[in-house]
């Protein structure tokens, strides 16, 4: 008695450590706040709100789409392939049971890499094909390692009794043969498609930018703060799997009485789930492929001959803002994100797809007008920028000395963001992320340049140095400040902060603006010792194809009131002097952390491009301070 | 034959909602070879394991010598058991296999060493030691098996099917060595088969199972010869059973003929089941038998003819040395100690108790 | 079935395109440098500090995640193949299922639930315990690993405690050993295979995990999985890239050789 209840604590035990993460998610869908350090009571909106989110459901249809395909094509290859193998004499058979382990013993990210040196080898773009084929490959082991048990205890004589009874080959096989393994065939093709669906790390190599599985694109968001459409989706996929496994499971048939009975029904599939394995699951399935082609033909047919294709950083625009241009001027917006200025610049100087209008951050710009990349914008055309305010063209001026190529959209600083309830003393210098009080509470930037930054001002360096002194001095400093610090994160600190994780935490502006909505506790500070300022701005590439509508839509959002839409969704600091003015909320209108008076501020420096060299050496000095 | 070793008091047992055994009351001799026979699923495997210490009866008793031991678990109990699927441990050797309870127990190691050679020997395997179960043929497992179990010098070897997976030489062969082994090592052998031939070549007592209920215990001539129900003698060999009526002590009236019997008690004008063996049965002339009839089926069997004499609409099935061709008119005779009478099940328990197949 | 064997063409085919040729670029973007001469160096790389410092830690993550995972899925598998459920597949159910929420989502959540003001702190606060804080330690990397890779552990170890034969055990016992002693020297031995494969199927993805040590360490701990990552991903050094690959490609076939010593069985019995 005794050891059944331990046996019980202890499945409970195992139980709560494999469900307790998803339970986690599911509730968070339910959470009516954008940030998952807090509730703020329930909702259903991000279901409907999923729904509406044109790149998570493209992602979905993708994953969907690459799981069917690979598992569907993998079942037959390997499939064929161990029935082949069942034939074979001994010495033929190792060999190929020890192919079918390479990949399964394999490390992913070693497979992910070497099919991403081949594709790239043989000049294949990395794309929808290349993930499909990286699925395919480590999806045949699962077919083969389900299929062959099958086989083998299949007798073989039934194949010849069929053969006997005058079946063709072909008939013997799928009338007698095919029926034994099913049972094998189909486990391969659930394991496959599971493993397809689940799949980051092989995905990750072999993607080519512009196209996202699920697994990408949370990976994208677990830096921004995952977005709790997210959490939706996840959930909505879950419970469906759930419901049809119960329903392939427990058919009533089956759970009927013990004994002699449930053993038979056993053997043969019940009603039901002979039902839901071949109909309702191939329906579902055919449902969401022809769902997710008639989605993509929608979309294709209404792009017309009038289009703008914009390549903006994620989660940077107000979605509400396109349609409302679209709906205004006719012309279709296409829309492409990028997570990093140097993710975007390799696209954009290849040529490979003619951006009419790109959102990069200041030492980025630089080093597209020294590359010569980007063309002048006619002003003519852009009369809203006269709303532009002049301290901030000035700034420009540092990265683009004419103002020829660009029109700021978001700028900010990098400061330190404090919880008033932890910190005693007044924080005006980056010192306080050396003090030994605030231990296992600091929150640094998991970036080179603006981790280098911090040190660096703190030095009383510029933070574009390329003195090796000054950065080996910079270095030293990041490693004694490692064991103080809680965790190296970009966007997260929003989120930890607002949760009470930390008392410190290295931030951008504009995510300190959000932060303080949704705790008040909190305070913004640029240390005395200077910070970064950046500015990111449009701008028009020499190859756009479409630049006069590139300027019709940059005009549109230098409209006041379409700035100020855009200011209240990604609540960055906007350099459009009319939209602040139109700020309804006092305290945010006169904030001295969305708006400061830039002349009073300590010494503000943009990031210059250093050029490889540089790079290199920042790297390597960033690789010392982590690993250490 | 001595006194009782193993006593089965009142042991019930079910599965769910079905019951494998029901208050069974068996004790079991020293030094006997005792069979439990019947059919699969009526609870004989199962009375084995309770006895192993496999299972656990719902109610009931096991003693052992005296003591209860029906709570104690299988290592503490001085019985061992040769399996059905002889369930040698496939990791280990032979000899380690042999050697597995004798290492538990701590002997030492020229013991054990002498022990092996003496086991090997005595099921005929000598020069096995190194060699690996699966390596073995299934005769030779089933040895391995046995060597294994007798090695610990238990009191009762318990035997589950041990021969069902051999094939008809094998096993006959197999029979006669568990005979001999049984002579030799002058303990008890409990042994469960549904084989009614290993049953009646092997055993000393025989117990026929059937539902859950023991349905007869002796002898094998006793259960051949004077089956105490339809079941028994159904299941026991080949048999003519017939509805008969007891007119008075010593006559029967069957398919409306009185015929002459042994059996008294009865009771008079009492409905009864009546058995006659087909050997039993002697061909005469038309009219000089019982009943007369006509032979619709012959088949040659080997040692007898087996044929089917159509009589007073009955079909007897007969065995003779003495060949009858189609057709033949023959009369039937039977001697009045060849007939065995026996009880009508009478309440519901044991009308479930008939036969099935 | 004759003639059979042109079935495995296309396997064949697309083994040796998509699984020996990449493996294959690999050891050539190992052995040479940015312009095509034969070297060493990036072999070397594993030597630095720091390289040796993330390998020595995956090393010993994965080992500890690989022991953890194996001391709780062995019970775990004994208890469930003793069940004696007759439908196996809702075992495989209730491992495959966790599969179907995302990876990298099911890992996220656990820092929710072990922040400093996450969900199992805020409970033990609630019931006045020490709070648990190993969020962004090791001690959560290895957490992550177990929590991702336990279903790979315990479902080989049960394929093959169900397949034992119960009157083996049976056997044992009624030869005199108790429970423990029938334990060590009979079912033990003779789940070694799964135990084998448990043990490959855990140990090889920790050790190269990148995105458990991102999601759960803080970016404090790097892992040898995230320089070859970075390698590729941040700073395009490829050759580089490649040969800590390879290293580590030939510590993973170092350990299952040492693995396989012990395993005289049969192949992997995941299935």
């Amino acid at each position: 008695m005794m050891r059944k209840v331990l046996q019980k604590i202890y499945l409970g035990l195992i139980f709560f450590l494999l469900y307790a993460p998803i339970v986690t998610l599911i509730v968070l869908s339910f959470n009516n706040s954008k940030t998952r350090a807090k509730w703020g009571g329930f909702t259903l909106k991000w279901y409907s709100e999923l729904f509406q989110n044109e790149q998570i459901m493209s992602a979905l249809y993708t994953t969907l789409i690459i799981a069917l395909l690979s598992a569907g094509i993998a079942t037959v290859i390997g499939t064929a392939a161990s029935i082949a193998i069942q034939g074979m004499k001994n010495r033929w058979r190792t060999l190929y049971m020890g192919l079918t382990n390479i990949p399964m013993m394999n490390a992913e990210i070693v497979m992910g890499i070497s099919l991403m040196l081949l594709f790239i080898a043989i000049h294949v773009t990395l794309g929808f094909g290349t993930i499909l084929i990286a699925h395919i490959t480590f999806n045949i082991p699962y077919v083969i390692l389900s299929v062959s048990p099958k086989l083998r205890q299949t007798s073989k004589h039934t194949y010849e009794a069929a053969m006997d009874l005058g079946a063709s080959p072909l008939q013997a096989f799928f009338k007698v043969v095919f029926p034994d393994i099913m049972p094998g065939v189909l486990s391969g093709f659930m394991l496959a498609f599971t493993m397809s669906l689940d799949d980051f790390v092989i995905t990750h190599f072999t993607k080519g930018p512009g196209i996202d599985t699920l697994s990408t694109k949370i990976y994208t968001e677990v830096r921004k703060g995952i977005k709790p459409e997210m959490y939706a989706l996840s959930t909505i996929l879950f419970t469906t799997v759930l419901v049809l496994l119960i329903l392939v499971n427990y058919s009533p048939d089956s759970q009927e009485e013990g004994g002699k009975k449930a053993r038979k029904a056993k053997k043969r599939p019940s009603k039901v789930r002979m039902m839901v394995v071949r109909r309702v699951i191939p329906a579902v399935i055919g449902l969401v492929v022809v769902a997710g082609g008639v989605y993509y033909a929608a979309l294709s047919q209404t792009m017309n001959d009038e289009k703008v294709i914009v390549y903006n950083w994620g989660e940077y625009i107000d979605p509400e803002v396109l349609t409302i241009f679209e709906e205004e001027t006719g012309i279709d917006v296409i829309y492409e994100e990028f997570e990093t200025n140097e993710i975007m610049y390799p696209k954009v100087s290849s040529g490979a797809i003619a951006y009419d209008l790109v959102c990069p951050s200041d030492y980025m710009i630089q080093r597209m007008i020294e590359n010569d990349l980007l063309a002048e914008i006619d002003f003519d055309n852009v009369p809203n920028a006269k709303y532009i305010g002049e301290g901030y063209m000035e700034q420009s001026r540092q990265f683009d000395p004419e103002n020829k190529y660009s029109i700021p959209y978001c700028w900010g600083t990098v400061g330190i963001l404090y919880n008033k309830t932890m910190v005693d003393e007044p924080v005006d210098s980056w010192s306080i992320l050396w003090d030994e009080k605030y231990k296992d509470n600091i929150l640094m930037q998991d970036s080179v340049r603006d981790a280098f930054a911090v040190a660096l001002r703190y030095l009383g360096y510029s933070l574009n140095s390329t003195d090796l002194d000054e950065l080996t001095a910079a270095e030293e400093l990041l490693i004694e400040q490692k064991p103080l610090v809680q965790a190296y994160v970009i966007d997260q600190v929003r989120d930890k902060m607002i949760g009470n994780e930390a008392a410190l935490g290295v931030i951008y502006s504009g995510e300190a603006i959000y932060t303080q909505w949704e705790n008040p506790d909190l305070e913004y500070v640029i240390p005395k010792e200077g910070s970064n300022i950046w500015i990111d701005s449009w701008v028009i590439p020499k190859n756009a194809e479409h630049k006069e509508n590139a300027e019709k839509f940059l005009n549109f959002l230098c409209r006041p009131d379409i700035a100020l839409m855009n200011f209240e969704y990604i609540t960055y600091s906007t350099p459009n002097v009319a939209a602040q003015e139109m700020i309804e909320d006092e305290t945010i209108r006169n904030s001295e952390v969305a708006f400061p008076d830039l002349s009073k501020l300590p010494e503000l420096e943009t990031f210059r491009y250093l050029g490889p060299e540089a790079d290199a050496v920042y790297n390597e000095l960033w690789n010392k301070v982590k690993s250490d | 034959m001595s006194n009782k070793l193993i006593d089965f008091v009142n042991i019930t047992k079910s599965y769910g909602t079905q019951t494998v055994l029901d208050d069974l009351n068996l004790y079991i001799r020293e030094n006997e070879f005792l069979t439990l026979l019947g059919p699969s699923g009526c609870g004989k495997t199962t009375t084995l394991r309770i006895l192993g210490g496999f299972e656990n009866p719902d109610s009931g008793h096991v003693i052992f010598e005296g003591k209860d031991i029906t709570n104690l678990p299988p290592n503490k109990r001085q019985l061992n058991t040769v399996f059905q699927k002889y369930a040698l441990f496939t990791h280990m050797t032979i000899a380690e296999n042999i050697a597995f309870g004798l290492k538990i127990k701590n002997k030492s190691k020229q013991y054990i060493h002498d022990k092996i050679k003496y086991a090997l020997k005595l099921v005929n395997l000598d020069g096995f030691e190194n060699r690996m179960p699966e390596s073995l043929s299934g005769g030779q497992q089933q040895r391995i098996a046995i060597a294994r179990a007798i090695v610990n010098e238990p009191k009762v070897l318990l035997l589950d099917e041990p021969l069902g997976a051999l094939d008809l030489k094998m096993r006959q062969d197999m029979q006669y060595e568990l005979i001999r082994l049984k002579n030799e090592l002058g303990i008890t052998f409990i042994y469960v088969t549904h084989d009614q031939e290993e049953a009646l070549t092997m055993s000393d007592t025989i117990v026929v199972m059937n539902q859950g209920y023991i349905q007869q215990i002796g002898t094998p001539e006793k259960i051949y010869n004077e089956p105490e129900n339809a079941f028994v003698a159904d299941f026991i060999g080949e048999s003519n059973i017939l509805p008969g009526l007891m007119l008075e002590d010593r006559l029967v009236k069957i398919l409306g003929i009185p015929f002459p019997c042994v059996d008294e008690g009865f009771g008079r004008n009492k409905p009864v089941d009546v058995v006659i063996r087909p050997e039993d049965i002697d061909l005469l002339k038309p009219g000089e038998g019982s009943i007369d009839g006509v032979v619709t089926h012959l088949i040659f069997k080997g040692v007898h003819y087996e044929m089917e004499v159509m009589a007073n609409n009955y079909e007897w099935l007969v065995h003779s040395t003495d060949m009858f061709p189609v057709g033949t008119e023959v009369s039937i005779h039977v001697d009045p100690f060849d007939i065995q009478i026996m009880n009508k099940p009478e309440s519901e328990d044991e009308e479930a108790v008939n036969i099935e197949e | 079935m004759k003639n059979k064997r042109y079935l495995a063409g296309p396997y064949l085919f697309w083994s040796v395109s998509f699984v020996v040729i990449p493996l294959l670029v690999i050891v050539y973007y190992a052995f040479t440098s940015d312009e095509g001469g034969f070297t060493l160096v990036n072999l070397a790389e594993i030597t630095t500090p720091e390289n040796l410092k993330a390998l020595g830690i995956s090393l010993l993550l994965s080992f500890v995640s690989t022991v953890v995972c194996l001391l709780l899925a062995y019970p775990l598998a004994m208890i469930l193949s003793s069940k004696n459920m007759n439908q196996s597949s809702f075992i495989v159910l209730i491992f495959i299922l966790p599969m179907w929420m995302n990876f990298l989502l099911r890992t996220m959540a656990w820092q929710t639930l072990l922040e400093k003001t996450g969900v199992i702190n805020s409970v033990l606060n609630f019931l006045h315990l020490p709070s648990l804080e190993i969020i962004n330690t090791p001690y959560a990397i290895v957490l992550g690993m177990v929590y991702n890779f336990l279903p790979f552990m315990v479902l080989p170890i049960y394929n093959v405690l169900i397949k034992i034969d119960k009157d083996v055990v049976n056997a044992a016992r009624d030869l005199g050993a108790n429970p423990v002693q029938t334990f060590l020297k009979i079912t033990l031995p003779l789940s070694v295979p799964g135990v084998i494969s448990g043990i490959t199927m855990v140990f090889v993805p920790a050790l190269t995990t990148f995105v458990i040590s991102d999601l759960l360490g803080g970016g404090k701990i790097l892992l040898i999985g995230n320089v070859i990552e970075q390698s590729f991903k941040q700073n395009s050094n490829w050759h580089v890239g490649s040969g800590l690959s390879l290293v580590l490609m030939v510590f993973i076939i170092a350990s299952m050789a040492l693995v396989a010593k012990y395993d005289k069985g049969e192949e992997g019995s995941m299935l």
